[in-house]
């Protein structure tokens, strides 16, 4: 049960935070040291980085896009960046960023998020308490926090207050996403994203000339320090891994083979490629976007475009029959040609997931696959050996790509196994498995399907991940529990919880350090480098290894819309924004026309989000379908304030509409105190909140709140912005 | 024989219900959708077929701070039961365990226990044999007696991920509930153990946040004076009565047999009776 | 007053509304306590079978208690001089009411006794009635408390419990009473047939109900026993 709780508009994160880091910094509360040696708050920032009115310098209106080279550091001759580890230098980044978050004063803050003033300022004091040596603090977010056009600048919002409390690499520390699935994190790791390859690698793209070519792309994606000097052997590994004997150092290992597209391939460009007729056929891989996608209408008018369509999933989803009458759509004018391939449940299959703290957990199958249901990995094990088998006497560039696939993961069916010590990586000649990454080889005589991973599975019969020891190991990191990459880590970055002289930073949160006498790192966790170096060796005292300066990112200059998070209102808002005369994310792509329709403040004064509850599950096909949780959240509902139903004439358990620029739902009222206005610029904004896992398949059935939000992204990920959006409440 | 207990921590709780489902998955219960309630929560109390249901109170405090709490709800267990007391065919009885339990198969379904449980937690389920004929029996939560004799603890203890239910040796758990209350007197001043006394305690025991009566609990349950002037008065004295009137009677039919037949002698010999 | 000479001449005590009233009265009252039986104590447990189950006795236990409540009406509707007559006489208590049980448990036990001048009603029905009145108002009440514990504040239902039981209890103890007397007892046997066919002998109604039978005489309703030709007959 919270403590204290402070609510906030939504789409007001960042002016919380960055009141808070203003409060941090006004007030002195950050830890000093940590920030001018951890951080690259004592950077050097060139005279060309500029903030004016809400736009960062570099801005070009018509790409909808920075320059971000203007607002690089300065560097020294030899390309290291210039500091002032006082912090006194007006062009250093602590001191712009004190300027930029001075705007962010109490006052100004509580005007735009609605928060009373004593909660939050409650909520400043108890929170920066945290930077004292001896406390950590840590923030806990999920899609609240990335579902909206600043998504990613939110999260650098938490990662600098962070930082500047001294709370990263710390027990009790750190920003700490909830994942809204068992595997999110898995997922992530392997690149679902389609931007990068596994192991966060970076996806090569034609448009940058330096990819032409293996050598090209290595150099361009290799710093010159920071542990991702390493990058040549993760990729030539991975090369390895999915090319095998294809792979040699004659062919670039195959880097030839990869596909380099040019575009963004996130959801709402693949649905807005798919309305406009552009894509032929698509798979969806337990995946229902007629209810999870946003401005959900649309997308399920999209799919109606495909020539063919594959779902694979445990039931019929209202995307796999959104040719249906019950979906509102006229079969007979549906062209597209639809597959539903059954899916088997997690406990049917054997497999691993990993969590939000990296660890790699191994499941195994409790029951039989019911029906003809398959697990993801036999259907792609079967679907692959088709593809290969039609494209085997072809010569074309995509039958090459194809055939080069080295794809050997058992004769009849197909071995788990196999494909974690691929993960694993091996030693290609004489196939013995490799103990960590720090093995890996660029000259490709080690493979290894996700550098980050590797070392889960250092030898034969050792899968770490299925480790069950629950025995605390000391400071709860029960090191033999399953297995967290990198290195079995369980806190990343764990050196910045020790002073650059390797002693901790105080006693009660001292996680490794430095022991003279056995010349080693030790403590209750694994170091997160090698253990005998020195505290003064060069680069050890640098405890972000995986950033290229060694030190965290106070500024972030690579980032789409601005080295600093700034505040700018969702797409869709009740107000115009208070600090600047920037409405919206300036980095953001626009859809327009039918695709996306906005409504403004006239129509839809009020504030809505969608979420989701603990009974259901995604847009609930899974949950949806079971009677013990159908029962538990039945209906579709929309949680109101007393005060809102009031003006409205709405009574609890009423029916009500909600309607956006983009559709309507129809759903019961739930009249609730938990939903206050909030008061914002001295005038009253309702807000309402509903969950978004409702169709029409299933025991559990409702409207689909996701035909109400918009296709709108993020400026950096695409995310949609589900969590923020405006809509006007009537009685049904 | 060591007294276990089930211990209730609300202020721990989240809310998630994976107690009930649980519960349903142990005892093979059915789904009891109900009609929308205008609030999270699903049912409105315990069923016979929902038998421990989240409650989720919004809850003004005196400070005018709104409060939003759960309760786990589901049979106390009482050790002086009034369903145990009233129920007419010695069908709930007390387990080993101390866990209050129906013998489905001597119960009836006459509803007393439902009438006169002071949580109002036992329900009568309708169901129909193969006939199609309707009988009905009481149902409710039976603390999994049957995972504590398997050594396991019950179903929404196992489950629960937050430690706000917990099942171990009473005067341990008793304890914690205690310590737990002091610690939670500053965010909740009317924090307290419930461990109800007027039913002789209680084999489920909470740590509430609030007064008991927020949760729509009894300041102080006790099995009802109606039962026990029923059971410990009235019908031993009507089972007497009884007696004493079946004996009047076949007392008369004796001494008038006897009466008759002496007057009949008495009238051999030619006496007068009056 | 010897047995062998009685005339046998009958009077009508109880009209066809009080026969019907008391006959349904006591088959419903007896079908309700054979129900309740196996609910009330385990030693009768074996009548469940019998009675088609738990739910077969709960049943007819809730169509005997609808039939239950109509006597009042009955006798109401097709006696109503009766029906007072017999609310009068409850309510009508003289000394020699009180004198009448101790003779009556002389009676009762076949001792010696001599008749108390007594009204329609002697005391002993007087208070059987009352008693009965008093249960089958507690036991209708309670009952459908029980039938209707969703109409009902629980505090109601189970006190309802307790009155049902005290109801019964009482009940029962003066009916095993009441059916000794007609059915048994030598000296009220008259009273059976008389309340199923309405007539009873006029010198047992004399000797009983004295006071009655001496007004009906008045009134020229009923034959003078004393009037020496019924003697001479006998």
């Amino acid at each position: 049960m919270a403590d204290h709780y402070a609510p906030l508009r939504s789409g007001t994160d960042i002016p919380f935070i960055g009141g808070m880091i203003n409060y941090a910094l006004e007030n002195n509360l950050i830890h000093k040291e940590y920030v001018a040696k951890y951080t690259n708050a004592s950077f050097i920032v060139k005279e060309s980085y500029k903030f004016e009115d809400g736009l960062f310098s570099g801005y070009d209106e018509a790409k909808r896009a920075y320059d971000k080279t203007l607002w690089a550091w300065e560097t020294t001759e030899d390309g290291k960046p210039v500091k002032d580890e006082t912090l006194e230098h007006p062009r250093s980044v602590f001191q712009l960023m004190k300027k930029h978050y001075s705007r962010y004063d109490v006052d100004t803050v509580t005007s735009v998020t609605g928060t009373a003033k004593e909660d939050y300022l409650k909520v400043c004091e108890m929170f920066c308490s945290t930077g004292k040596a001896g406390k950590s603090g840590t923030i806990m977010y999920a899609m609240g926090a990335t579902q909206h056009t600043v998504g990613t600048q939110n999260v650098r919002a938490y990662a600098m207050l962070q930082l500047l409390l001294g709370n990263i690499g710390l027990p009790g520390g750190g920003i700490n996403a909830m994942r809204g699935e068992s595997n999110v994190q898995g997922s992530t790791d392997f690149a679902l994203l389609y931007d990068t390859l596994p192991g966060y690698l970076n996806m090569p793209k034609a448009t940058v000339p330096e990819n032409a070519t293996l050598a090209g792309h290595l150099a361009k994606e290799t710093p010159k320090s920071g542990y991702w000097t390493n990058r040549p052997k993760f990729i030539v590994s991975l090369l390895k891994a999915w090319y095998g004997p294809n792979a040699t150092a004659e062919n670039e290992f195959g880097y030839q083979f990869l596909p380099k597209g040019n575009k963004n391939y996130s959801h709402i460009n693949l649905f807005n490629a798919m309305y406009k007729g552009e894509l032929e056929g698509a798979f969806l891989f337990g995946t229902n976007p007629v209810v999870g996608g946003p401005n959900a209408g649309k997308e399920k008018e999209a799919l109606a475009n495909l020539k063919w369509m594959v779902a694979v999933d445990l039931w019929e989803t209202e995307s796999s029959a959104f040719w249906q009458k019950g979906a509102g759509s006229d079969p007979s004018k549906i062209k597209t040609e639809v597959f539903l391939l059954p899916a088997c449940s997690s406990y049917e299959k054997e497999g691993s997931v990993s969590n939000s703290s990296r660890w790699m957990q191994y499941r195994w199958q409790a029951i039989k696959p019911l029906g003809e249901s398959k697990a993801d990995l036999e259907i792609m094990n079967e679907l692959m050996l088709k593809i290969k088998a039609l494209y085997k006497n072809e010569s074309t560039p995509a039958a090459k790509q194809v055939n080069a696939v080295y794809w050997n993961y058992g004769e009849k069916e197909v071995d788990i196994d196999l494909v974690c010590k691929e993960i694993n990586g091996y030693d290609t000649t004489t196939g013995k498995l490799i103990n960590g990454f720090g093995s890996l080889k660029d000259d490709g005589t080690t493979c290894s399907g996700n550098w980050i991973y590797c070392g889960f599975y250092p030898e034969e019969g050792k899968n770490l991940a299925q480790r069950r020891d629950n025995k605390d190991t000391g400071l709860s990191m029960y090191l033999n529990w399953s297995y967290a990459w990198p290195m079995n880590r369980r806190i990343l970055y764990n050196r910045a919880s020790a002073d650059p002289s390797g002693k901790p930073w105080s006693k009660e949160k001292q996680v490794i350090w430095y022991d003279e006498l056995q010349q080693k790192w030790t403590g209750y966790d694994v170091p997160d480098f090698v253990a005998t170096k020195k505290p003064t060796d060069p680069g050890f005292s640098d405890p972000f290894i995986m950033i290229a300066d060694g030190v965290a990112g106070m500024y972030a200059p690579t980032l789409n819309d601005g080295p600093f998070p700034e505040h700018y209102e969702p797409y869709e808002s009740p107000i115009p924004n208070p600090f600047s005369s920037q409405e919206i994310n300036p980095a953001i792509q626009l859809f327009d026309g039918d695709f996306n329709k906005r409504g403004f403040k006239a129509d839809y004064p009020i504030v809505a989000t969608t979420y989701r509850v603990s009974e259901h599950w995604q847009s609930g096909t899974m949950t949806r379908n079971q009677e013990w949780l159908s029962e538990l959240v039945p209906y579709m509902f929309v949680e109101i304030s007393e005060e809102l139903a009031k003006e409205k004439g709405i009574n609890n358990k009423d029916e009500i509409i909600v309607t956006s620029a983009r559709g309507e739902v129809k759903a019961y009222a739930m009249v609730t105190k938990r939903f206050k206005p909030h008061t914002v610029n001295g005038k009253k904004i309702h807000q309402i909140g509903m969950p978004w896992h409702f169709g029409y398949k299933g025991i559990a059935t409702g409207d689909t709140a996701n035909r109400l939000t918009p296709h709108i992204g993020d400026a950096n990920t695409t995310i949609p912005e589900y969590k923020a959006f405006l809509c006007d409440v009537r009685r049904a | 024989m060591t007294k276990y207990i089930k211990y209730v921590d609300v202020t721990k709780c989240d809310g998630c219900r994976a107690c009930m489902v649980a519960c349903k998955n142990w005892n093979d219960l059915p789904a009891d959708p109900q009609d929308f309630q205008g609030s999270v929560q699903s049912h409105p109390k315990v069923s016979a077929d929902t038998w421990n249901v989240m409650q989720y109170i919004e809850h003004e405090n005196g400070k005018g701070d709104l409060e939003y709490l759960f309760r786990h709800s589901a049979c106390f267990h009482c050790t002086d039961a009034a369903c145990e007391k009233v129920c007419p065919e010695n069908a709930i009885s007390y387990s080993k365990y101390g866990t209050v339990v129906i013998d489905q198969d001597k119960c009836v379904g006459c509803g007393y226990c439902v009438q006169n449980c002071p949580f109002e937690v036992i329900s009568l389920k309708e169901y129909v044999d193969k006939n199609g004929d309707k009988y009905r029996k009481s149902q409710k939560c039976t603390m999994c007696t049957d995972r504590l004799e398997e050594g396991l603890q019950p179903a929404c203890v196992t489950t629960c991920h937050t430690g706000s239910l917990e099942f171990g040796e009473e005067s341990a758990m008793i304890k914690k509930a205690e310590q737990r209350v002091k610690e939670m007197k500053d965010r909740f001043p009317n924090a307290q153990v419930y461990n109800p006394q007027g039913v002789g305690g209680t084999h489920t025991i909470y740590v509430l946040a609030e007064k008991p009566s927020v949760y729509g609990l009894p300041e102080n349950p006790k099995v009802p004076t109606s039962a026990v002037i029923w059971k410990d008065y009235a019908q031993p004295i009507g089972k007497m009565m009884i007696g004493a009137t079946t004996m009047a009677v076949v007392g008369a039919f004796v001494t008038n047999n006897i009466i008759s037949k002496r007057k009949a002698l008495k009238e051999d010999r030619g006496e007068d009776h009056e | 007053m010897s047995n062998q000479n009685k005339p046998d001449v009958q009077v009508r005590r109880f009209s066809k509304g009080f026969v019907w009233a008391h006959a349904i009265n006591g088959i419903a009252f007896f079908a309700l306590y054979i129900t309740a039986l196996p609910m009330y104590t385990e030693f009768f447990d074996w009548l469940y079978p019998v009675l088609g189950g738990p739910e077969g006795a709960r049943l007819l236990h809730r169509i005997f208690a609808v039939i239950f409540c109509t006597p009042t009406l009955i006798y109401l509707i097709f006696d109503r001089k009766g029906f007072f007559r017999w609310m009068k006489e409850l309510v009508t208590w003289k000394k020699r009411d009180l004198q009448f049980f101790t003779e009556f448990v002389k009676e009762l036990f076949g001792f010696n006794f001599k008749h108390v001048r007594q009204t329609f009603f002697n005391a002993g029905e007087k208070i059987n009635s009352i008693i009965q009145i008093l249960c089958a108002i507690l036991i209708i009440f309670s009952g459908f408390t029980m039938w209707f514990p969703q109409f009902f504040p629980r505090a109601i239902v189970q006190w309802g419990y307790v009155l049902h039981n005290v109801g019964f209890g009482l009940g029962i103890a003066v009916i095993v009473g009441h059916v000794y007397l007609s059915v048994v007892h030598k000296n009220s046997r008259p009273g059976y047939s008389g309340v199923v066919t309405g007539k009873v002998p006029a010198w047992w109604a004399n000797d009983h109900y004295t006071e009655w039978y001496e007004e009906e005489v008045k009134k020229g309703n009923f034959p003078d026993l004393n009037d020496p030709k019924y003697k001479k007959e006998a």
